[in-house]
């Protein structure tokens, strides 16, 4: 077990460490900078208009609803690869209620309402993404394909 | 009756095939210690485990620790169940990618760390998988809206893990 005497070393070696060498701190900077350019970059291509939520099985467009400013739940059964998720559309935004999948991390995900949120289920290849950057718009109920 | 001779190995070549096992084993730990980590983001691990690649890269050499890479996943998958799974190809492309990056900048990139160079395997590690998810089971680019903020994340934890590996080599190495 080391002494108090030799700990005290030790955490300065991590403290210097932890700073890194000039080429780390440069390289740091630069992916900083990419992940913010990246980040501004996307958020520019949310397309302007109400929030709607997008389903997604691989390619294919399965169901587009705006989010509910009032009213019931909306519901959606997404068949995918595995089998059918549950997805609920309701006036706090877009959650999985249930998914075939094994890690349930589309259910763990929680609930997303802002534009440009995503909410993915790889296992059974459901997309569920958020678009749209306006004030909400009740003039559809939804499209289903 | 004849006698079978066997030639022995060289005690430095067994002892560091034994190194390189007890790195692989303690690589395992950490992958299924990471499994059970309650969720931080989807597809999003601390990479403890790239910790024991840069410690095999330092005390071994690249081909150990590209082999116990590969090793780690693979065993790694079958003992939490994942073997052949979307999460072990996610897995395996993001420690393949890494584990090139990290090779690429011990190599090439003079006045790097393990510090620089654990950053440079962790980004490249989230990029590999939002490729692998988009090419092959979502495949909508809406997908890459949840790159950055991932991205960010690992670097976080890149950064952290290679000062670890860093302190860590300091004390173990010969």
């Amino acid at each position: 077990m080391p002494s108090l005497a030799t700990a005290a070393p030790a955490r300065q070696d991590l403290r210097r460490l932890l700073s890194g060498t000039r080429i780390d701190r440069l390289l740091l900077i630069a992916g900083l900078a990419c992940i913010a350019a990246l980040w501004l970059w996307l958020q520019r291509e949310v397309p302007a208009g109400p929030p709607m939520v997008l389903i997604y099985h691989g390619k294919h467009l399965i169901a587009e609803y705006p989010i509910p400013s009032e009213g019931a739940p909306i519901h959606v059964q997404a068949k995918g690869d595995i089998g059918v998720s549950d997805i609920v559309i309701d006036t706090h935004g877009v959650h999985f209620e249930s998914s075939p999948c094994i890690g349930k991390q589309c259910i763990l995900a929680g609930t997303k309402h802002h534009p440009g949120d995503i909410i993915a289920c790889v296992p059974n290849r459901i997309l569920v993404s958020i678009r749209g950057s306006g004030a909400r718009d009740d003039g559809y109920d939804g499209i289903v394909q | 009756m004849n006698a079978i001779t066997l030639d022995r190995p060289a005690l430095d070549a067994l002892h560091a095939q034994a190194r390189w096992l007890s790195l692989l084993l303690a690589a395992i730990g950490l992958h299924v210690f990471e499994s059970a980590l309650p969720n931080l983001g989807p597809w999003f691990k601390p990479g403890l485990a790239n910790i024991v690649t840069l410690l095999t890269l330092v005390m071994l050499g690249p081909r150990a620790a590209v082999s116990l890479a590969l090793g780690r996943v693979l065993l790694g998958s079958m003992f939490i169940g994942t073997l052949l799974t979307p999460t072990f190809f996610l897995s395996l492309s993001g420690t393949i990618a890494a584990t090139t990056v990290i090779l690429a900048a011990w190599r090439w990139l003079p006045g790097t760390s393990l510090v620089g160079i654990s950053l440079l395997g962790a980004m490249a590690h989230m990029v590999a998988q939002f490729v692998v998810v988009e090419h092959f089971y979502i495949q909508q680019p809406a997908l890459y809206h949840l790159l950055p903020p991932m991205l960010l994340l690992s670097a976080v934890t890149g950064w952290i893990n290679g000062a670890l590996a860093a302190y860590l080599c300091a004390r173990v190495r010969p």
